[in-house]
């Protein structure tokens, strides 16, 4: 019984920023921005977001909740600040998207961790290449959580979790039902009507780029407030290209990706549960950190075949070939 | 020939410019770039040192700096071969570590002599490499998977597996490594002593730059490198002149995998000796920035590596000597990748206006 209520509890605390990050990535994708940058924008969000809290707690003490919010909030214009690269060589400079995602991710390891260390040893004198930032607390629904099984979902939940449900309820009102969702989801799929209707597509581009690296930044914090305690280079563990592997899955559509965000979760947590009920030595966890990448191989030899990307995605828009 | 001209031009002005953007940022820090810069050449036997320990000199410095280019002419080399079909071969990290891993395994604990066991080292390396670069070319053709997610996957399962294999049963209880390799299997001749001073003579070396001259000709010749070609510039069109699409995807990124394999091989088994569990080495990702740089040309990506490579073999020596921290290196190499993913922009714009003047 136990064992499934830590199953439920660590899926959810890691296949929801999972799922964040996702739907940052539907958003440019939908644009017709392909996005492989999510895994450098959640790391570069994560970094400024920890560089701020890690002031804060020293300016304010260990109980202030305010540095855990200013993270998540810093986090989100660290990611959309540095995902305007990716837009801008993207959009603006015309640049081959598939290497400019990459680019982004390789550019902004090498920057978190030089800055890491950097600012460590000429601001707080130590010799350290991480910001510790110690584990969020937690909350338990009085009440729900009684439930049998279920009330695993109300059970030692990361404050983080409610901000990702709320924003991806907001996420989805914006791209279905806004004028503004409609024309970012038919500069996708035909640009050149977008055009003619009026719309200006760079700019309608930019914006969804910009939503991805937010959302991504947000992620970022929060694996960097859960999984990790603390910002490092451990956060570059391609939760960024699982997200991707989610919304691919779940064919750009927020609810299917939603499913594969938590199968990818339960699959991590059931499995480090087995480890533990089985009582076997610690390389073992090492198989076991192989199942979400082994599930998403074998969901995408499945799935890839019927589904259909946005039809102008990674297609540079010209105009003149209107 | 003029394009490789403006190529050449535009690639200089990009190293430049990130160099540039480098020793602003050094200044800023209150170091000397210039001499910076200089620590880079000295740690890669490009310059000579204030002091040397015994028995070493600058060309043992060179040497040593000679077996660890090697591995990533051969990464470029990979990365060229896929991107000239129009694929993104990001998992040669991953197939050099199941390279590496396999004939360290096989050979690298044996007791075969070390004529036999240096050849063999090099082909089961570059056939691990061919079989899981052809799984992602495969999953791409049969499945319509996107190589970038499968290789990635793949990059990260195959650290775990591999991690936990050493683990359980090739770990060195000191080093926390895997347990180093025989000197008869290993593809460097590491610390030779010649007339009073060591040297790393690296056996790979040699095969990199015939690689270079082979993958050339592929391209430059055959129909088999035409085809390859024909199918990155524009699959659709390659397909109506009655290329085999799916099967030049496949055979490019098998090729692209015997490349990464052979430089696994003279990665782990060359420049090391040893494999430290769960951490997949940047080699792959630098890779294609040396490929990006080097515009996907053989002889183009042996001055891009030698390039590449002094900044991040002299970072270590400039971190000790100048007191930057060493990941500076990684900086200048991921500006430089920026600056090159903007190429074909700038190109374009310069051509355009070349176009306009004439």
């Amino acid at each position: 019984m136990n064992a499934i209520n830590n199953i439920i509890i660590d899926g959810m605390s890691f296949a929801l920023p999972l799922f964040i990050m996702a739907i940052g990535g539907i958003y440019s994708e939908k644009s017709g921005v392909t996005n492989l940058a999510l895994e450098g924008l959640q790391g570069m969000g994560a970094f400024v977001g920890a560089l701020v809290a890690y002031n804060l707690v020293l300016k304010m003490g260990p109980d202030s909740r305010v540095p855990y919010y200013m993270a998540m909030l810093f986090a989100m214009i660290g990611g959309a600040v540095y995902s305007m690269l990716h837009a801008f060589l993207c959009i603006n400079l015309k640049a081959n998207q598939v290497i400019s995602g990459v680019v982004i991710n390789i550019l902004g390891m090498a920057l978190t961790s030089f800055l890491t260390k950097t600012i460590n040893r000429n601001f707080y004198g130590a010799a350290s290449d991480k910001f510790d930032l110690g584990v969020s607390a937690r909350f338990t629904v009085p009440g729900l959580s009684k439930i049998p099984v279920l009330g695993a979902f109300f059970t030692s939940v990361y404050p983080f979790e409610v901000i990702i449900i709320v924003i991806a309820f907001i996420a989805w009102y914006f791209l279905y039902r806004t004028a503004f969702g409609l024309r970012l989801r038919a500069c996708g799929d035909n640009p050149h009507a977008v055009d003619a209707a009026g719309g200006n597509v760079a700019a309608t581009r930019f914006i969804a780029v910009m939503v991805s690296g937010a959302l991504s930044g947000l992620a970022g914090m929060c694996f960097a407030y859960s999984i990790s305690a603390k910002f490092s280079n451990d956060i570059y563990m391609g939760y960024g290209y699982l997200a991707i592997a989610g919304y691919i899955f779940g064919n750009w559509n927020l609810l299917p990706s939603l499913a594969a965000c938590l199968i990818f979760g339960f699959a991590k947590s059931g499995g480090y549960q087995l480890v533990k009920a089985l009582g076997m030595p610690s390389a073992y966890s090492d198989l076991v950190m192989t199942l979400p990448y082994v599930v998403t191989l074998f969901l995408l030899i499945f799935l890839s075949k019927r589904n259909q990307a946005p039809k102008a995605l990674g297609e540079i828009y010209d105009k003149s070939k209107r | 020939m003029r394009k490789n001209k403006n190529a050449l031009m535009i690639a200089v002005i990009s190293v430049l410019a990130s160099l540039l953007v480098g020793a602003v940022v050094i200044l800023i820090l209150g170091k000397n770039p210039l001499s910076a810069y200089y620590n880079l050449l000295q740690g890669c036997g490009l310059a000579p040192k204030a002091k040397y320990a015994g028995g070493k000199s600058m060309l043992t410095d060179f040497s040593s700096y000679v077996d660890f280019w090697t591995p990533m002419i051969f990464a470029a080399l990979s990365c060229a071969v896929a991107m000239k079909a129009g694929l993104f071969n990001i998992g040669i990290s991953g197939q050099m570590l199941v390279a590496g891993f396999i004939t360290t395994a096989t050979i690298g604990y044996s007791t075969i002599p070390g004529i036999v066991a240096k050849p063999l080292a090099v082909l089961i390396g570059a056939f691990c490499g061919m079989l899981v670069g052809g799984l992602i070319g495969y999953l791409k053709y049969k499945f319509n998977i996107n190589e970038v997610v499968s290789s990635i996957m793949l990059n990260y399962i195959a650290s775990y597996m591999i991690s936990f294999f050493i683990q359980t049963r090739y770990i060195d209880p000191l080093s926390r490594q895997s347990k180093p390799i025989s000197d008869a299997a290993r593809l460097t001749f590491h610390q030779i002593r010649i007339g009073g001073y060591k040297y790393d003579l690296p056996i790979g070396f040699i095969l990199a730059i015939i690689a270079a001259c082979v993958i050339k000709f592929i391209f430059d010749k055959t129909v088999l490198g035409f085809e390859l070609k024909a199918v990155g510039l524009n699959r659709t069109a390659a397909n109506y002149a009655g290329i085999r699409v799916g099967r030049s995807i496949v055979t490019s990124m098998a090729i692209s995998g015997f490349l990464a394999g052979i430089a696994g091989v003279t990665y782990y088994l060359g420049y090391f000796a040893s494999i430290q569990p769960r951490t997949l080495i940047s080699t792959g990702y630098d890779a294609i920035a040396v490929c990006l740089l080097g515009s996907s040309d053989p002889f183009g990506i042996l001055i891009a590596s030698f390039l590449i490579e002094i900044i991040s073999k002299g970072s270590t020596y400039m971190s000790s000597q100048a007191g930057l921290e060493s990941e500076i290196a990684s900086v200048i190499t991921g500006l430089i990748l920026l600056a090159s993913a903007c190429n074909a922009f700038f190109l374009a714009k310069y051509e355009g206006r070349k176009r306009k003047e004439a």
